[in-house]
């Protein structure tokens, strides 16, 4: 079994409940894997992040500090993690 | 550079001055530079005043709105007595109060496609802006452009940083396509830290004087994470996207056919 630490960032994080949390995945898994094993049961995650099934266009993916694709293998201690942009002031007009 | 500095200028500036990095060349450099600052608001602020002590001799200031006194906790350009005055007005008072070196323009517009290439007059660019079309936008044009960009954006208590220059990676590298309306919550809704918008201008700044003196190693090609709570600093590094709408492979020579709505695509007519 690899375990794996997952971060997330801004609202990820209140929308996941956590910072930081822990998963563990079997040998040989993926960044998808261990993605899957993130948002298991954290629904309003998932909806979050996801995007037609997909992880969202404005969502990062880190792996180790550097960016990284579902399909790369994981390895024990491996600190994966979610960004997303933030917005900024507040925006009291959003018009174009 | 043409510029020479005058004795009032040699003791207000006397700190850069005896400073081999900045000397009276980069100084006069600072003097002789205009930086445009897109937002008057929390990261703007900060961002405004110390452009304006650094000597930068051309501040441009875009921003649309008034101040209200909600805005007061973090917005420290502007005062009590300024509420309801427009930004612009209330940031270019607190400048030239502050130096009379520097020549300040307010826009009291929001940039739009129709009014964005009043961006192509300035050196560097400082994105303080509080939304995801304006953001896109100022990216956008700017790299078309080659004009180099400060960026900052926060969220309660995190923010993020990085520049953006004509041979980096640009925004649209990290983040292709803005998040669909609602999907990233703004400040009224979710409040921020006052002093938040504080830390992450004064970082944006720093990048716009070091753009500006063509010193140090400005944050390109590195996003840095900054935690209020945890108190903590991380830059991750990322890189120019082959696929990137405006800085690609195949890009785009011009922002009039991208549609800055909140999700900023290309429209596909």
């Amino acid at each position: 079994m690899t375990t794996v630490r997952w971060r997330l960032f801004a609202d990820l994080a209140e929308v996941a409940g956590d910072r930081e949390t822990t998963v563990t995945v079997g040998d040989g898994a993926t960044v998808e894997d261990a993605l899957d094993a993130l948002l298991d049961g954290r629904n309003g995650l998932r909806a979050r992040v996801f995007d037609d099934g997909t992880l969202a266009d404005h969502v990062n993916l880190l792996r180790n500090g550097d960016d990284a694709s579902l399909s790369e293998s994981v390895e024990e201690d491996d600190e994966l993690a979610l960004f997303p942009p933030v917005s900024g002031g507040a925006s009291s007009h959003h018009r174009v | 550079m043409s510029l020479s500095l005058d004795a009032t200028q040699l003791d207000r500036y006397s700190r850069h001055i005896i400073m081999d990095e900045v000397g009276p060349d980069g100084q006069a450099r600072l003097l002789d530079a205009s930086v445009l600052v897109v937002g008057a608001g929390g990261l703007g602020s900060p961002v405004i005043q110390y452009l304006a002590a650094a000597g930068v001799g051309h501040l441009g200031i875009v921003d649309d709105d008034v101040v209200e006194r909600s805005n007061l906790q973090r917005q420290v350009v502007h005062g009590d007595d300024d509420v309801g005055t427009p930004k612009v007005e209330s940031a270019a008072a607190f400048v030239r109060r502050l130096n009379p070196d520097v020549d300040v323009d307010g826009y009291e517009t929001r940039l739009t496609k129709e009014n964005v290439e009043l961006v192509a007059d300035y050196d560097v660019v400082v994105d303080a802006s509080d939304n995801f079309p304006t953001r896109y936008l100022v990216n956008d044009f700017c790299r078309i452009h080659d004009i180099p960009v400060a960026h900052g954006a926060i969220y309660k208590f995190e923010g993020q940083a990085t520049t953006l220059v004509p041979d980096g990676p640009c925004y649209r590298c990290l983040f292709p396509e803005a998040p669909e309306p609602g999907t990233v919550p703004d400040c009224a809704t979710t409040g921020v830290l006052g002093v938040l918008p504080g830390t992450l201008g004064c970082i944006q700044a720093t990048e716009a004087v070091k753009l500006a003196l063509d010193a140090g190693d400005p944050l390109v090609g590195r996003l840095l994470f900054y935690d209020a709570m945890d108190m903590t600093f991380e830059t991750v590094p990322y890189r120019q996207n082959p696929d990137c709408l405006v800085c690609g492979d195949d890009p785009i020579d011009s922002v009039a056919d991208v549609e800055y709505t909140d999700a900023c695509t290309v429209s596909s007519d």
